[in-house]
């Protein structure tokens, strides 16, 4: 059989961030995989460490589009870990209501692309139209698509006042035929299942050794949500169930995924039924002292982790973070051995990958 | 409460070896129910006294006696365990420790700690998960020379962790399958964290096509 390298880039692999894989084929499967990040490094670790800790709220945000709440709440809760800072009740459930609504959003984006890689292009648009109540809600309640500007070091700096209360709940209402009807969908569908069922399979064996965390790790039966091991904010008081599947392939990480969508609409309405009254953001905050902080949190792709070292000025002697996708590129490795040449943009995206996250 | 005392825990010695545990046990020595079993009055995870006992003696096991834990329990019951090692040389049997004790490798940080120039140290810290708690090894390298031990060959997906820190920091990580640069150009110089390089070079920053063509002229050399 021949033995072959090739090249792939962004647009062979449908992605719209650079990223490069080399990968060796025998016959027309693969064999191997080396992948090349690194692309469009941004530096952002060395940023971080020549801006002040507010500054590092706004950089932090623009790190990635899709988990961008995630980053910065995490980041202001290793801050407050650090200092000693206990956010109000109502800051902790309108940062859920951020990160969920991000959440919901991110997830239909993964599962369109991937209905857009296999051709079913009406498919496609129907996610993505499902997507966009979600877009028009975040434009309305926080002024922006993407970039939520929701959190401050002790507290959120947005309110949900009873007006936008009630458009939120709306819109949670108006998603939750289409959530239902999207994953009868991914789950039964022949033609998506044809394509999707026993392709990319990761065992739970190997996912436990490459680590990976969130719908990868989940879709292969690990019960693992940073939400319920390690409870952060408002999650010890918000009731949901761990989205579990156990086939490790595509469909599985995608029926987590439309699972955990589901979830969060519950998880909204509970933060909406149960909104403490209450400051929105600690009134005094104390000095940052020197100190160090772990900081976790379940981005859309997985556990985010946060490590903050500071020596008591307003600059972190050292900021670090590990996104989600970090052990994810690694594990496609076993995904995509033995695979055809014609699955490998479909496995690629199945794992939600983020470009930008990794690189940084 | 029956679960946490049940009888399990009892037969089980320490230190704890892989001989004595499966490879599917929990890092608990009474794996807690799920559900509300695991969550206290106030909200907060309850974990029982004999795990940190177990992370404490597995780590005094393999890391010399005088090695400590410290625990900080957060207001929603979620530990992280502090442990700071004396050399490069007590790494190597404290990660293997926390591998029996099924831990996982959550991130690697190497950073020049506050008045490293002064000290000649710098410091790299090791995030192990722990099911949901989190233990940080700190291990305090002299600022020259420094060289750890890989733990890739224990936690696989220590590889891309070890190839970013080395090539941002001059640290030389011992027995690595795979030491080349990861996200970094070959352009830039070694370890740029510890030295003054301008933004723009650091970041390399690229059209789409120059960066096709730098990949391709990769691929050409290794042909």
């Amino acid at each position: 059989m021949s033995t072959k390298i090739i090249e792939l880039g962004s647009h062979q692999l449908a992605l719209e961030e650079p990223m490069y894989f080399r990968v060796q084929l025998e016959g027309d499967r693969v064999a191997d995989l080396d992948v090349m990040p690194g692309q469009v490094h941004r530096g952002m670790e060395h940023l971080v460490m020549r801006r002040n800790l507010y500054q590092n709220i706004t950089l932090l945000e623009r790190l990635c589009s899709l988990c961008s709440n995630s980053h910065p709440s995490t980041f202001c809760a290793a801050v407050e870990d650090v200092a000693g800072i206990a956010i109000p009740e109502r800051a902790e459930y309108l940062r859920a209501v951020a990160d969920e609504i991000k959440r919901i959003a991110s997830h239909l984006f993964c599962c369109a692309v991937q209905a857009n890689v296999i051709g079913e292009t009406t498919l496609f648009r129907r996610v993505m139209e499902i997507r966009e109540i979600m877009q028009r809600a975040k434009e309305a309640i926080y002024g922006n698509r993407m970039d939520l500007a929701a959190n401050v070091i002790g507290g959120v700096r947005y309110d949900l006042d009873a007006d936008s209360a009630a458009y939120l709940a709306g819109r949670m209402e108006e998603m939750k035929k289409p959530l239902d009807e999207l994953y009868l969908q991914y789950e039964n569908n022949p033609a998506i299942m044809a394509r999707t069922a026993g392709v990319g399979v990761l065992t739970r064996e190997a996912a436990r050794e490459w680590a990976v965390v969130g719908p990868v790790a989940r879709a292969c039966g690990i019960d693992y949500d940073v939400r319920k091991k390690s409870p952060y904010g408002a999650y010890d008081r918000l009731e949901f169930e761990v989205a579990l599947q156990t086939a490790g392939d595509v469909r599985a990480r995608n029926l987590v995924r439309l699972a955990e969508a589901r979830q969060s609409v519950s998880l909204i309405e509970q933060c909406l039924d149960g909104l403490p009254a209450g400051p929105l953001c600690a009134d005094t905050l104390p000095e940052i002292p020197a100190g160090e902080a772990i900081a976790k949190s379940e981005a859309p792709r997985g556990e985010l982790m946060y490590y903050l070292r500071t020596d008591g000025s307003d600059f972190p002697v050292r900021l670090k973070w590990r996104v989600p996708s970090y052990m994810n590129w690694d594990a496609l490795k076993v995904m995509l051995k033995g695979e055809p040449v014609a699955n490998i943009p479909l496995i690629v995206n199945s794992i939600d990958p983020c470009i930008a996250c990794t690189d940084r | 409460m029956s679960d946490r005392t049940s009888p399990a825990s009892d037969n089980l010695p320490l230190p704890l070896s892989t001989r004595e545990r499966g490879p599917e046990t929990s890092p608990h020595p009474d794996p807690l129910p799920e559900g509300k079993g695991i969550v206290d009055a106030g909200g907060g995870r309850l974990y029982p006294d004999q795990f940190i006992h177990n992370v404490a003696a597995a780590l005094a096991g393999a890391a010399g006696e005088q090695t400590e834990v410290a625990w900080r329990r957060d207001r929603k019951g979620v530990l992280t365990g502090w442990c700071r090692l004396p050399s490069g040389v007590a790494l190597l049997p404290a990660a293997r420790a926390v591998a029996e004790l099924q831990g996982r490798l959550a991130m690697v940080t190497a950073y020049l700690p506050e008045r490293a120039q002064e000290k000649g140290e710098r410091e790299i810290a090791y995030h192990f998960d722990l099911d949901g708690a989190t233990l940080t090894l700190t291990v305090i390298l002299p600022l020259e020379w420094s060289r750890v031990p890989s733990l890739t060959p224990i936690f696989r997906n220590c590889d891309w962790q070890e190839r970013e820190l080395m090539e941002l920091y001059d640290v030389q990580v011992v027995g690595h399958p795979d030491p080349r640069r990861l996200f970094l150009d070959h352009s830039l110089p070694h370890a740029p964290f510890e030295r003054l390089v301008p933004y723009s070079t650091f970041t390399n920053a690229a059209t789409s096509k120059a960066l096709w063509d730098k990949v391709m002229a990769g691929a050409r050399e290794d042909a």
